[in-house]
């Protein structure tokens, strides 16, 4: 039992009652051996009474040489719980697809036991594996036996953050590109990146194999990778009688929710105009067993997802329709492409504006034209529908523009 | 003029946030405009973002985090004390 | 910060994924034909070589202590050779080829207090930040209001009877560390006063440029209080984004008596059928009310049953929004319609209606 005086919590026990796992349960528990975990809930609880939270900013803590990967969080109210005085934030770059073993769960449950609260957030919004709370000291050690057992700390601030991705090809039939290799691959290019804020303001790589886009890549990230394919879709005939067969009503719930009325069902086949499909999904979710994306796969790639602050939330836009994740020339083009929206980025952000704020600001022309993309249709909803063009070149006489036609 | 080495680049950059310290902050991008702009072509992104890790490694600077990802000289906890 | 003794390692990344799958995923890895779900909570993926994987499904509050996740991987160790994953919604996510095995460790899982579900035409796991538990820019505690609303929606999680999948999330502040601004229901805590600014720590603690031009709506301009540097807010332009308490602390924002929580709805992610799409307000205050927030949990099962009830197979809350019009769900919700309601920001002309084609009732 606890040798430290458990706090009392009369508004927080109200939320152990009730069917979904209650995390005050949990925390109480933990608050027997753990004093910081005692004085978090006791913090919580006059928040709760006053309504009003009680951390401060983050000050200047990190592991030395790293920029990323700590939040330092300090609680203005530490006279009255002095455990949780200090209590910071370790982010955890976590594994392709959050996939575990209990050995590697427990791994990291015995280092963040050792130097922590013992609390956690599997998993944060960026995908990383959150340790939550722990003084400046235990920082060093740590990253020291976080390292020593091959894990290694996210991003935080102004650098890549922690990229993360779908469980892709691993456990998912509509993978059109392999997500874990390419989310790996790239989060082991950029770990200076990642480690060395050196940017504007942060920087979100999500992988999705396909347009469900499971990581909510296309809202949550500055650069969105999303599986797609070219060719047809696979119909597997004998399925679609099966679905049938087995009561599914396929005109209602499949062709006539085609966005592109591109479908059709003669009772028997299912015809698709592909030449007119817009790679939505709708048809393959309903019907996996008789309707798989095509072979010559590849993925979308949008720029500029956010949440509102600073200018307002935007949904990334496609900067490249279709591109070949190829795993056997290391992602290069993917890369170059990297290399040359960072140089732009580089040369024209400010400080705490978003690559997609950023683009808005100098206009998606200007932007394609500096990192050597073709502006194309598939860029916009709709050509510009004001006439107010910055026209770039005009003729100063009669002879220059003979020249041009010669 | 001759090729500046790492060291030399890291030193310059620590000089210019200690000589701006509570004046200007400067962000890693920043540090590296001052030096290719006071250098010319003898040095490039690449020497820079060198000599930026060899500065961080060293101690001698630390990544901040009110506002943006400013490399200011080690000090107090700021938020601790405040 | 002390050197450690031993050669430093850094820049390692990630341990590989590899390493982490079950020996029937690795095998397979690129070559699952199709899968099905054969209840609530479980998945069953069939590869082209005929094998076969089974997922378990369980709802966990994000915010989990070592002694929980220990408990998850003896679960683990137990019925599933030691293999789990957690999902982008934060779900964990047993893994076996043995079917046997699905029912004991559900079991299992539902006697130690978790629930088995969140799969297909269900509602899953309420994606969230981190409210008054560990963050300095919260108008709310996340991990309350997300309890109280999972308890209210539990029926929907354990079981797949909704038209389709609805997907929420809940932010502590517009900074939305979470898809709010893209989810069919989202709950979002706001700030409803302009920053105190205290007057005395300015110019300590904040670069004054930095903080004015943090503002979006230019409402903070540079002053001198008693001799002192500091800055001053235009109150008319404020729209609580908080954007400069971010920059500068010395301007909190945060208020018991303004602080509160917005409800949105009809957003999206997934190309499916429609478009991805951002969420629209649907409330634009409810108080903070904890430990339950009562209002906020009637709100949303309010939400929840008139889109069960209305809405078509296969159609997402914003789907079914835009077919029966706005003015519909606001008669059927009962929610109020308000200024607040129509935008004013930047491109805010581009939500007017602009047309005829209207539904009268």
């Amino acid at each position: 039992m606890a040798d430290h005086k458990l706090r009392e919590t009369p508004l927080l026990d109200e939320l152990k009652k009730g069917p979904w796992p209650s995390f005050v349960s949990d925390m109480k528990k933990m608050a027997e051996r753990k004093p910081m975990v005692n004085d978090l809930l006791g913090q919580l609880e006059l928040s709760y009474k006053e309504k009003k939270g009680h951390w401060k900013h983050g000050g200047l803590v990190g592991v030395m040489g790293y920029g990323g990967g700590i939040i330092g969080r300090y609680s203005d109210a530490a006279k009255e719980f002095p455990a949780c005085a200090h209590f910071h934030t370790v982010r955890v770059n976590q594994p392709s697809g959050w996939f575990y073993t209990s050995a590697a769960l427990r791994e990291l449950c015995d280092i963040w036991d050792r130097h922590g609260s013992g609390m956690t957030n599997m998993h944060g919004s960026t995908g990383d594996c959150v340790f939550l709370g722990t003084t400046t000291d235990e920082l060093e050690p740590i990253f020291a036996e976080l390292t020593e057992k091959d894990w290694d700390l996210g991003g935080s601030g102004s650098d890549v953050r922690t990229p993360s991705c779908c469980n892709g090809m691993a456990r998912c039939e509509y993978a059109c590109y392999d997500t874990m290799d390419a989310c790996y691959n790239i989060t082991m290019e950029y770990q200076d990146e990642l480690h060395r804020p050196a940017f504007p303001y942060k920087w979100k790589f999500k992988f999705s194999g396909c347009p469900n886009d499971c990581v909510a890549s296309i809202a949550r990230s500055d650069l969105s990778v999303i599986g797609t394919w070219r060719d047809e879709i696979r119909i597997d005939q004998a399925a679609v009688k099966e679905y049938a067969d087995s009561g599914m009503e396929i005109r209602a719930n499949v062709i006539r929710k085609c966005p592109t009325s591109c479908m059709s069902y003669d009772g028997k086949e299912i015809t698709i105009d592909n030449k007119n499909c817009n790679r939505c999904m709708h048809c393959i979710n309903v019907m996996p067993k008789a309707l798989r994306p095509g072979t010559d796969t590849g993925a979308t790639i949008l720029i500029g997802g956010k949440a509102p602050i600073i200018e307002g939330a935007l949904l990334a836009t496609v900067l490249v329709p279709f591109i070949k994740m190829n795993k056997d020339d290391d992602y290069q083009e993917f890369k170059d492409l990297m290399e040359r929206i960072w140089d732009f980025w580089d040369e024209h952000g400010v400080n705490r504006e978003r690559i997609g704020e950023c683009i808005e600001r100098v206009g998606l022309g200007n932007f394609l034209e500096a990192i050597e993309v073709d502006p194309l249709p598939e860029h916009v909803h709709h050509p510009r529908t004001n006439p107010y063009i910055f026209y770039e070149e005009y003729f100063e006489e009669v002879d220059d523009a003979e020249a041009q036609k010669a | 003029m001759s090729e500046l080495t790492t060291d030399q680049i890291a030193d310059e950059m620590f000089n210019l946030v200690k000589e701006y310290a509570g004046k200007k902050r400067f962000k890693a991008s920043d540090l590296t405009k001052e030096i290719i702009a006071k250098h010319g072509d003898s040095v490039n992104k690449k020497d820079c973002k060198a000599a930026l890790r060899v500065l961080m490694d060293s101690g001698r600077c630390v990544y901040g985090y009110a506002g943006g990802s400013f490399i200011s000289l080690p000090g107090e906890e700021g938020a601790a004390k405040q | 910060m002390a050197e450690p003794a031993a050669p430093r390692k850094t820049d390692i990344g990630p341990p590989h994924y590899e390493q982490f799958l079950h020996p029937v995923i690795k095998k397979n890895y690129g070559k699952w034909k199709y899968h099905e779900y054969m209840k609530p909570g479980v998945m069953v993926h069939v590869s082209e070589t005929g094998d076969k994987i089974y997922s378990i499904r369980v709802g966990s509050p994000r915010l989990i202590s070592v002694d929980v996740i220990r408990m998850f991987a003896d679960l683990a160790d137990k019925y599933c050779d030691g293999y789990l994953r957690f999902t982008s919604r934060n779900n964990v996510e047993f893994l076996t080829d043995k079917e046997a095995n699905i029912d004991p460790l559900i079991q299992d899982v539902q006697a130690g207090g978790y629930p088995v579900g969140g799969t297909d035409n269900s509602i899953s796991n309420i994606i969230h930040t981190q409210g008054w538990v560990h963050c300095h820019s919260a108008a709310t505690d996340v991990s309350g209001l997300v309890k109280a609303t999972m308890d209210e929606l539990y029926e929907y999680f354990v079981e797949m009877k909704l038209p389709h999948k609805v997907k929420i999330a809940a932010a502590c502040c517009l900074n939305m560390c979470g898809a709010v601004h893209c989810s069919d229901i989202a709950i979002l805590g706001i700030h409803r006063r302009p920053p105190q600014i205290n007057d005395d720590s300015v110019s300590n603690v904040c670069e004054i440029p930095t903080t004015v031009s943090s503002c979006p709506t230019a409402a903070i301009r540079p002053t001198t209080v008693e001799g002192k540097q500091t800055v001053k807010v235009d109150g008319d332009r404020c729209m609580f984004c908080a954007n400069c308490y971010t920059v500068c602390p010395a301007m909190p924002i945060a208020d018991p008596l303004n602080d509160g929580v917005s409800i949105w709805v009809g957003g999206k992610v997934s190309n499916a059928r429609s478009e991805p799409k951002f969420t629209k307000l649907a409330i634009p205050f409810l108080p903070n009310n904890p430990p339950r927030w009562p209002e906020v949990t009637d709100a949303i099962k309010k939400i929840v049953d008139v889109y069960a009830a209305g809405a078509n197979r296969y159609e997402r809350v914003g789907e079914w929004i835009e077919r029966i019009g706005w003015p519909k769900f606001f008669d059927l919700t009962g929610f109020e319609f308000t200024k607040y309601h129509i935008d004013d920001f930047r491109h805010a002309g581009e939500t007017f209606k602009r047309s005829a084609q209207i539904k009268f009732q």
